[in-house]
């Protein structure tokens, strides 16, 4: 009975500040709220039909997928690169570490200002360093223009802010393999490749999924990055930002609910999919 | 065992009722704010909050006000798109958050729809404040005067005079076809790439800038009906974006502006010299940025100039900031006491300057009131200020004719995305103006 009563403000905590939004967003998922066109009344599937036939949200999904895939696979590539050289010993490794974890400690806005002047078409550091080496003619508007290049930009801001937590689950998976399996792989002959391959990879195969939906979760509700560096033109919003402007620009609280219920739904379904696309419980010892 | 038993007991009733205590206040605190709606409690009798995208005004004048009236002023200054968001969410939760707030122009029509803000028709005598206060009329919807304007702010075209003098242009052109060959000389004779900045983000200086070209063309973007008045190639409202989808894909503009939302970018621009002119600036820059030494390298290089237009001077558009009194405030005495003091002649000029440098309220336009003009220009500190007296009394209309409708915001987001859209090519102008006259035909058949 204890451990439930030393956890019961906890579960009110959670309950009263996630729990009990959710169900509420829920239920009115399914009634038109409008303050523009009172009252409230219950509508049954029309918020989510109305969300099925705006073309600006199903954009939204399709670059919320792009977000997610690049998203993912970038973050835990560069993770799983990162982890692997920091592994290593050398000189003013502590500082590495701490440069390394520098972007995860800086919030998305902060991140996102940063590199709105990083891409200025004007003034900013891409196009003068990219024009210094030769590689462009002149200075290019960067954002904006093109959707996927667009979506790419924003997505690296992302990737460049959750990837140094991705290095660090994965570094601490990696330092966790005894060394003797290395050993006994090198006297069997198995080069550094083999080694990362048939040792390290399926090791860290549980840290690599949490990684990896760590990584999905935030993508598929990116939402700083695209307000910041893209505003709300439709050419990279992603579905949280179509949320904020089905909730707060055109004041249907309504669509807002049912939108953010659907975006809620997939990344549960996503996650857990995931989780259990990628986890195994893995014992090396 | 037993000891712990009942060490456990005794932890376990007062965790559980340590939980349901944070479960009642959770509640209790939900519940004084939706029954906070109208109450005026003692407590706050005597002090109010007041929330805009806006610096305060001078602490010793806010002090002089607490003295004269036993009212304490707490200034909250938040940004402008958070704070409509926060307005928002305020009102659909019937929770207190300001006793006087912001009242953007292009709100006006939505409050008075919802009803989150007071009509303050009973506060203030409508029809004598309207000789005084040209802009006043933005504000009111159906007869409802949902804030007062607390300056006068309008857009305006601003030009270096310097770099058009270097290119031989000492007379401004009045029309456009006119005023876009003086850019092309302009650009050549100074260097510029692209000397004109408009905006093309997907904010809200781009559909304000729209309206503003529109009223150059001679027209307004909507009928009186609140019908799409842009679908016609010669509507003014149609050459205005023809206009400015070409300026900026000539080169007239400069590119980076497709993404460019802030402002303070486009008077940096300015400021710096990289362009010679803004087509939808805002009155005031010329003293408060432009001619400002620590931050400029053209002081005393530009000025206002009328508007150039279709065949001859084109028109501009008010652009005013408000204040009003939300519904959910506590202290709605307070707050007309306090909107009465803000707006007043004599506060109206010292914002802007009467008073000297230390009492101006930084990044002020320009006063809402005619009277408050009268005296900054008997007192000539303050620089062309008979100029933009005469613009803001005679040219300056609101956007639209009917005041802006409730839908604004709906309306707002799709000139933004269609426009900016059309700039960077991703569809044509026929496109862009069917867009947003579909999106407002159908904002107005759903009510």
């Amino acid at each position: 009975m204890l451990p439930y009563l030393l956890l019961s403000p906890l579960i009110v905590f959670i309950g009263a500040l996630s729990f009990v939004p959710t169900a509420d967003t829920t239920v009115e998922a399914f009634f038109r709220v409008m303050p523009l066109d009172p009252p409230n009344r219950f509508i049954g599937l029309g918020n989510f039909r109305a969300l099925f036939a705006d073309p600006a949200i199903t954009t939204s999904w399709v670059n919320t997928a792009a977000y997610v895939v690049i998203g993912v696979t970038a973050s835990v590539v560069l993770g799983t690169a990162i982890a692997v050289a920091l592994k290593q010993r050398f000189r003013l490794r502590g500082v590495v570490l701490a440069l390394v974890i520098l972007p995860w400690a800086l919030p998305a806005v902060v991140e996102a200002v940063i590199w709105s002047w990083i891409y200025n078409p004007t003034f900013g550091v891409m196009n003068s360093a990219l024009h210094s080496v030769h590689l462009i003619g002149g200075y290019h508007v960067w954002l904006g223009l093109s959707r996927w290049l667009t979506i790419l930009l924003i997505e690296i801001v992302q990737v460049w802010q959750i990837t140094p937590l991705s290095a660090l689950i994965i570094l601490a998976a990696l330092q966790s393999i005894p060394t003797d399996l290395y050993e006994a792989a090198r006297v069997d002959g198995a080069g550094p490749i083999q080694a990362f391959r048939r040792i390290s990879l399926p090791l860290i195969r549980p840290a690599l999924a949490v990684c990896a939906v760590e990584a999905l979760v935030l993508s598929l509700n990116i939402f700083d990055q695209v307000y910041i560096l893209n505003g709300i033109a439709p050419l990279g919003s992603s579905v949280m930002l179509q949320t904020y402007v089905t909730t707060f620009e055109n004041l249907n609280f309504g669509g807002g609910y049912a939108l953010s219920l659907l975006v809620t739904l997939a990344t549960a379904v996503l996650s857990m999919g995931m989780l259990a696309l990628l986890y195994r419980r893995t014992e090396a010892a | 065992m037993k000891s712990l038993g009942t060490v456990s007991r005794r932890a376990g009733a007062l965790v559980l009722s340590v939980s349901l205590a944070a479960l009642a206040a959770a509640c209790g605190s939900t519940g004084s704010g939706s029954g906070s709606s109208s109450s005026t409690s003692s407590s706050s009798s005597n002090s109010i909050t007041v929330a805009v995208a806006y610096p305060a005004p001078p602490k010793a004048l806010l002090a002089q006000f607490t003295k004269e009236t036993g009212i304490k002023v707490t200034w909250v200054n938040i940004g402008w798109d958070d704070l409509q968001t926060k307005i928002a969410a305020a009102a659909s939760a019937n929770t207190y958050f300001a006793d006087a707030a912001d009242v953007d122009w292009s709100k006006v029509g939505e409050y008075q729809r919802t009803g989150w803000f007071y009509p303050l028709n009973k506060y203030f005598d409508v029809a004598s404040l309207k000789s005084d206060m040209p802009q006043l009329q933005t504000f009111i919807s159906n007869n409802d005067l949902m804030g007062m304007p607390f300056d006068s702010s309008f857009l305006v075209t601003t030009v270096n005079t310097k770099d058009f003098a270097k290119a031989g242009i000492t007379t401004m052109p009045t029309t456009l076809a006119g005023f876009t060959a003086a850019l092309k000389k302009v650009g050549t004779a100074n260097g510029m790439a692209s000397p004109l900045d408009i905006h093309f983000a997907t904010a809200e200086g781009l559909s304000t800038c729209w309206y503003q070209m529109t009223a150059a063309f001679g027209g307004q973007v909507l009928t009186a009906q609140d019908a799409p008045a842009f679908t016609s190639p010669s509507s003014p409202g149609y050459q205005a974006m023809a206009w400015m989808v070409n300026a900026y894909k000539s080169g007239l503009v400069p590119k980076a502006n497709i993404n460019e939302s802030d402002y303070q970018g486009f008077t940096t621009e300015m400021a710096r010299n990289r362009v010679a002119a803004e087509m939808c600036d805002y009155s005031g820059s010329v003293a408060s940025i432009y001619n400002v030494p620590s931050t400029s390298s053209v002081v005393n290089d530009t000025e206002y100039i009328p508007t150039p237009g279709a065949t001859g001077l084109g028109g501009n558009v008010a652009n005013p900031d408000g204040i009003g009194i939300p519904k959910t405030a506590k202290n709605v005495a307070g707050a007309v006491k306090f909107i009465k003091w803000f707006t007043n002649t004599e506060n109206q000029a010292t914002w802007a300057g009467l008073q000297g440098s230390n009492n101006v309220v930084s990044t002020f336009p320009l006063p809402a009131r005619l009277s408050s003009f009268n005296l900054m220009i008997k007192a000539g500190n303050i620089a062309q200020a008979s100029q933009l007296a005469n613009i803001l009394n005679a040219h300056a209309k609101a956007p639209f004719p009917n005041g802006a409708p409730p839908w604004y915001v709906q309306f707002s987001a799709a000139v933004q995305t269609n426009i900016h859209e059309a700039a960077a090519g991703q569809e044509t102008i026929q496109q862009a103006v069917s867009a947003i006259a579909s999106q407002v035909n159908q904002l107005k058949s759903s009510g």
